[in-house]
């Protein structure tokens, strides 16, 4: 059951109940860092556990894991470095899971990191090579393509 | 770009498409989690690689907000630069003042120096303008009829103006240029850096300079050097000055040095007010600019104007001066700080270091500072103008007192 923080000590905590039925019981001032979550306590509404039908556990456990640092650690350096290695996934999939687990979560610390590794990874691609890392369809026609690709001649000199 | 936004709006109830057959993972995100994504891709040219990619990225990438500009290569001048605009530069539908006169109608050595100067560095600005002359084409075909070059983009298809390229972002709220080179030739080991803000003028403007920049090359016991300057180090300037009051020792009167600080202020000011010019038609394209930065690889200038400012060029704009193509400078006060020498940060010492303030004399007469006031109000603008290390040397600089100058409007 989650108490109104009254500065004690025994830290509040709240319950998040993963899509897949998995319980994480979490201390408030880290469940906070999620925005969705800090609402829902405030409104007082978090009794008997929070369920997250968009959140498996398996990517719960991650963004706790992103929770819980930045909501202890203060050194800049060190969180740098935590980040870095937060988002060296080989795993594409779990990579926009814990975007889509950002967003919904509305945790913008890590919703700024993963869409940046996003961002990164499709920063100096060729049209191609961006389709083939994020196995995108091209739904143009031939000539549309074209008419694009003339468009914006200007992206293709080099 | 309907679709876009419908489904924008439709993001908080949609939980997102399902996952393709191979698993599109973009898929799975709303639009508006993409555009989020997009907003952090910067770079034009990967922008626009990506509008290519699929019709959905075709959608979204119009709405990018947040777009960085590197600009390639400056194209070099043709026709010799001059007074009056040759035959391939457009001309301006705002008035001209009189082509005879001189650009700068300062008192007489002032003059004398931005007609020295305009020689000098007046190519490099031509140069500066035929890269962004395709969108200034633009703006003189509705003042006069077709320039003597062909009105397409020129037959050299790797050459594109910033504004054709900005073309299909119609949502964009910052934008940052960057120029390959600053445009101050300078030589080596001279130090010369300057930060201007603009709305419809010149709002402010910091100079940092020095006459040499070196490392410190002694013995790596470090002595505890006092950060702050060093008033009774010898330097080239002051053979044997005790200045310790700050004020310009005689010596950069008779040396040469007090007309060299006025030339980098000079130069910078026209750097700074051609720059500003030539945003012109990227401002008027883009209603929904907030802030806008234009820098140099270099590191030497940097322009900014922010939302208030944009608006008031909107509202307000731009006059030229005379037939040059920059912005017409009003009256200024300038207030120059001077040490012989300074050690920053890191060791590297800077010899002959100068700091120049400069203000419409409008403003600085309005704050109540008039012309020789060097109060501390409001000193922020100056000291937090450049990053470490010139950052410490602009607060070492200022505790020095001023030399004020004041500048007619060129």
């Amino acid at each position: 059951m989650a108490s109104a923080g009254s500065g004690d000590e025994k830290a509040a905590t709240v319950t998040l109940i993963s899509s897949d039925n998995e319980h994480f019981e979490v201390p408030e001032a880290v469940a906070t860092l999620s925005q969705t979550i800090r609402h829902m306590i405030e409104d007082g509404c978090t009794d008997g556990g929070v369920p997250l039908p968009n959140v498996t556990g398996r990517i719960l456990a991650k963004v706790l894991e992103y929770c819980n640092k930045h909501a202890a650690a203060s050194d800049k350096d060190e969180l740098e470095k935590f980040d870095k290695a937060f988002v060296d996934i080989d795993d594409q999939a779990t990579l926009f899971d814990l975007v889509m687990a950002a967003n919904y979560l509305d945790i913008r610390g890590m919703l700024d990191l993963t869409c940046q590794t996003i961002a990164d990874m499709i920063k100096g691609k060729s049209v191609e090579e961006i389709r083939e890392t994020f196995n995108i369809k091209n739904d143009f026609t031939p000539e549309e393509e074209a008419e694009i690709r003339r468009e914006n001649q200007w992206a293709f000199d080099d | 770009m309907e679709e876009g936004r419908q489904e924008q709006e439709e993001a908080e109830e949609v939980e997102g498409r399902p996952c393709g057959e191979g698993g599109d993972h973009f898929d799975r995100l709303h639009d508006a989690v993409l555009l989020d994504v997009l907003n952090r891709i910067g770079d034009v040219k990967a922008l626009g690689r990506c509008a290519l990619v699929s019709r959905r990225f075709h959608a979204l990438v119009p709405l990018v907000d947040s777009v960085f500009v590197r600009v390639d290569c400056v194209i070099p001048d043709d026709p010799p630069p001059s007074a009056s605009a040759g035959p391939g530069s457009p001309q301006q539908h705002h008035h001209q003042a009189p082509a005879a006169a001189p650009v700068a109608r300062g008192r007489g050595a002032l003059a004398h120096f931005a007609r020295v100067l305009l020689g000098g560095i007046a190519r490099p600005i031509h140069a500066l303008g035929q890269i962004l002359s395709p969108a200034a084409a633009a703006v003189s075909r509705r003042a006069e009829p077709q320039p003597a070059s062909p009105p397409a983009p020129a037959a050299d298809v790797s050459h594109h103006s910033p504004s054709e390229v900005l073309r299909s972002f119609k949502e964009l709220r910052r934008l940052h240029i960057e120029l390959p080179t600053g445009e101050l030739g300078i030589d080596d080991g001279v130090l010369l850096k300057w930060k201007a803000d603009f709305g419809s003028t010149l709002g402010s403007c910091v100079i940092l300079g020095a006459s040499s920049v070196s490392s410190k090359t002694t013995s790596p016991s470090a002595q505890p050097e006092p950060a702050a300057d060093d008033s009774t180090a010898a330097s080239p300037d002051s053979n044997r000055e005790t200045e310790d009051l700050g004020s310009l020792p005689e010596s950069l009167y008779t040396n040469g040095g007090l007309k060299l600080r006025v030339v980098w202020t000079i130069s910078s000011l026209i750097a700074a007010s051609a720059r500003h010019y030539l945003l012109q038609p990227i401002i008027s394209n883009h209603a929904t600019l907030e802030s806008l930065n234009l820098t140099d690889a270099d590191g030497q200038g940097v322009l900014t104007m922010d939302k208030r400012q944009l608006q008031e060029l909107r509202v307000r704009p731009v006059s030229a001066s005379a037939s040059s193509h920059r912005t017409l400078m009003p009256a200024l006060s300038m207030r120059l700080h001077y040490a012989p020498l300074i050690e920053l940060p890191g060791g590297t010492q800077l010899k002959g270091a100068t700091l120049v303030a400069i203000r419409p004399s409008e403003d600085a007469l309005r704050e109540g500072q008039g012309v020789g006031a060097a109060g501390s109000v409001g000193t922020c603008w100056i000291s937090e103008a450049f990053e470490e290390p010139y950052r410490t040397a602009a607060k070492v600089l200022l505790k020095r007192s001023p030399y004020c100058l004041e500048m007619n409007s060129f």
